[in-house]
């Protein structure tokens, strides 16, 4: 395992710059996950790094060595692909056992059985290590796909979005798979995703992409609450975050210059309405059973927010909104202290 | 409101043609639409071929209608299984199929690896290389006739001009070892482009992806063709051998053009004694047995095969 440098990198196609001097720094062993939405430019960055494209400017440094220039064999990197990629005339077994055989490894057959054997467990897919690998279930395949990545020891794990295709069980399942994994291997991992969910729970450190520019990293909770602008707050928080203007509800203490107000649940506290004031109305209450959604609207705008499943709020119920230290945001979208 | 558009409809439709049509159900109106084709595949493929086993029993002469035909059994089929100079036939063919089908696979399959790797302008050289199968046979056959001239001929020239040997002395289609040689050229110069293509086909048809799986996997170019490429392009040089070899099994106008079997019987492939015999020596009977013996070989032949191709394509 090592370290990743990435220095002022840009990259671009045709008109198009997808990455847009970047500089990032992954310590050896740190799970980082990049995290935007499609077009972000996440899925260049990690070609980028694998040696799948050459940047324009900028360079690369894996374990301290400038790798700019280098093909993807030489940087000793691990891919895992968004689609499938396995090989498809070839056995679960061969699938794993491909990058061992790789000529600039020789390593010995006996020792390759025990290591693909190994990885299997680790990804639960040794019952079938003797299947045809088109002959695999959705997760099956993409669980082989992360097994032939995990037989190596690469200098880094590069994955984009490997679960995004898989049913939400066993997205969950494998969520906690690959954290463990990559905490019992001490794994330098990086992880493209556009789901906040498996950022929250498995990165060490997230990067929100936008447009090709990073626009904050941090750890998931400093992401989560303490957002630089507008962009990183919309993209964290289920339900999205409430951006609403300023003065639509009172705001005692909000700083000067405050154009957007950001409320998440925690930053709302609301209660019938008691003595004939209420800033707005339920409009609808969503049972999802843990929990509910409650949609409210407030004079013209609507806003959602969660309330207990046992709530006594209803329909039509007029109610009272109270802001709870939330975020504010200037004019140019960037969060006021 | 969908009956009132569709009552609409109806009653737009002219009186007569409506109720001519109102008579027949869906499935008549179907089966009325392929008729033709179905009585025209009747009139010119199956009755001919049942036809031909009947006559392949009998003596029947073509050039003797008014003779008694006479039922002769299974002897024409014994009389050809017996028959040296049949299997001399066979052996020519087999021959010919075998180096074409060869040379044309890896000429083919290089020209189709060239042409995937999308130099510039590599359209323009794959139309270029897709003329020869655009010309008919008949038309090859009889250019190449001038091409082999030991005298005038480009091919013959060129020959010497690289060998040293004399243009003269370079007789392409009368010499005996050199003219089986000599179809054999010309088959793969016209059909290569068309095996290039199916394999151009297999060839585009493996995603980018598992190169760049197999490349971050440090899998050498070498490794990668022998471990993705040519299992993956497999059955497509499979299917355009089946394609190429069917063909070639039943080959007639070129070679009947080129050397016309001769000199000798040195390029009497199996379907030019087919015509020798039938419509040289007139044995209608005689030949009809030796087609069927042919189409069977050919069906079974391929039969096997495409079980192979199969099994290739299911992994």
């Amino acid at each position: 395992m090592a370290d990743v440098h990435i220095k002022g990198v840009t990259k671009a196609f045709g008109e198009h710059v997808a990455v847009d001097n970047l500089d990032l720094h992954i310590a050896d062993g740190e799970f980082v996950v990049l995290l935007g939405p499609t077009g972000a430019g996440k899925t260049t960055t990690l070609r980028l790094i694998a040696g799948l494209e050459r940047p324009e400017a900028g360079s690369i440094h894996i374990a301290g060595h400038d790798t700019t220039t280098l093909s993807p064999a030489e940087r000793d990197t691990a891919f895992v692909f968004q689609q499938y990629s396995l090989y498809p005339h070839l056995s679960v077994y061969d699938n794993l056992a491909f990058p061992l055989r790789s000529p600039a490894r020789k390593m010995p057959e006996d020792q390759i059985r025990r290591r693909v054997e190994d990885v299997a467990k680790m990804v639960r897919i040794h019952h079938k290590l003797n299947n045809r690998s088109t002959k695999l279930s959705g997760g099956e395949m993409q669980r082989v796909a992360i097994g032939r990545a995990l037989v190596r020891k690469p200098s880094i794990y590069l994955m984009d979005e490997p679960l995004s295709s898989l049913d939400a069980k066993l997205r969950a399942d494998l969520r906690l798979e690959l954290k463990r994994i990559q905490a019992e291997l001490g794994a330098t991992m990086l992880y493209v995703t556009h789901d906040q969910i498996e950022a929250m729970t498995m990165a060490d450190r997230i990067g929100i992409l936008a447009d090709g520019v990073l626009v904050q990293i941090g750890s998931p909770r400093t992401i989560y609450s303490e957002p630089a602008n507008l962009h990183v707050a919309a993209r964290l928080g289920q339900p999205a975050i409430n951006l609403l203007p300023v003065g639509l509800l009172p705001d005692g203490g909000a700083p000067a210059g405050t154009r957007t107000i950001g409320a998440r649940t925690e930053h709302l506290s609301i209660a019938k309405a008691a003595n004939g004031h209420a800033d707005g109305v339920v409009d609808w209450v969503e049972h999802l059973g843990d929990q509910n959604h409650l949609h409210v609207t407030v004079g013209t705008r609507k806003l959602v927010t969660l309330t207990d499943p046992d709530t006594d709020l209803a329909q039509g119920d007029r109610i009272m909104i109270r802001y709870r230290s939330p975020l504010y945001f200037g004019a140019d979208g960037r969060r006021l202290m | 409101m969908l009956n009132r558009t569709a009552d609409s409809v109806a009653r737009a439709t002219p009186e007569p043609l409506a109720r001519k049509v109102r008579g027949i159900s869906d499935k008549g109106l179907a089966w009325l639409f392929i008729s033709p084709t179905i009585l025209l595949l009747l009139a010119i493929n199956i009755f001919p071929l049942f036809w031909a086993i009947y006559l392949s029993f009998t003596n029947f002469r073509a050039n003797r209608p008014n003779e008694v035909v006479k039922n002769l059994g299974l002897a024409n089929y014994k009389r050809i299984l017996a028959d040296q100079d049949i299997w001399i036939a066979m052996q020519t063919t087999a021959h010919f199929v075998f180096w074409t089908i060869l040379l044309q696979t890896l000429i083919g399959f290089t020209l189709a690896w060239l042409i995937d790797r999308k130099f510039r302008g590599h359209a323009f050289w794959t139309t270029i290389i897709l003329v020869p199968m655009m010309l008919s046979p008949a038309v090859v056959g009889n250019f190449w006739r001038f091409l082999y001239e030991p005298q005038i001929g480009l091919f013959a020239y060129a020959v010497s001009f690289v060998t040293g040997i004399p243009a003269t002395q370079i007789s392409m289609l009368s010499n005996v070892s050199l003219a089986p040689w000599s179809i054999i050229i010309v088959d793969t110069w016209m059909w290569t482009p068309y095996v290039m293509l199916i394999c151009l086909a297999g060839l585009r048809s493996i995603p980018e992806y598992i190169y760049e799986a197999a490349e971050v996997d440090r899998a050498s170019n070498w490794r990668q063709f022998w471990s993705i490429t040519l299992p993956m392009a497999l059955p497509f040089i499979m299917l355009a051998v089946l394609f190429r070899g069917i063909e070639n099994f039943k080959m007639f106008d070129m070679v009947n053009l080129l050397t016309g079997g001769g000199p000798g019987s040195t390029t009497e492939v199996a379907s030019i004694t087919l015509k020798r015999q039938a419509f040289e020596s007139w044995r209608t009977g005689y030949s009809s047995a030796f087609a069927i013996i042919l189409f069977v070989a050919v069906f079974g032949l391929a039969n096997i095969y495409v079980k192979a191709l199969n099994k290739v394509k299911q992994r």
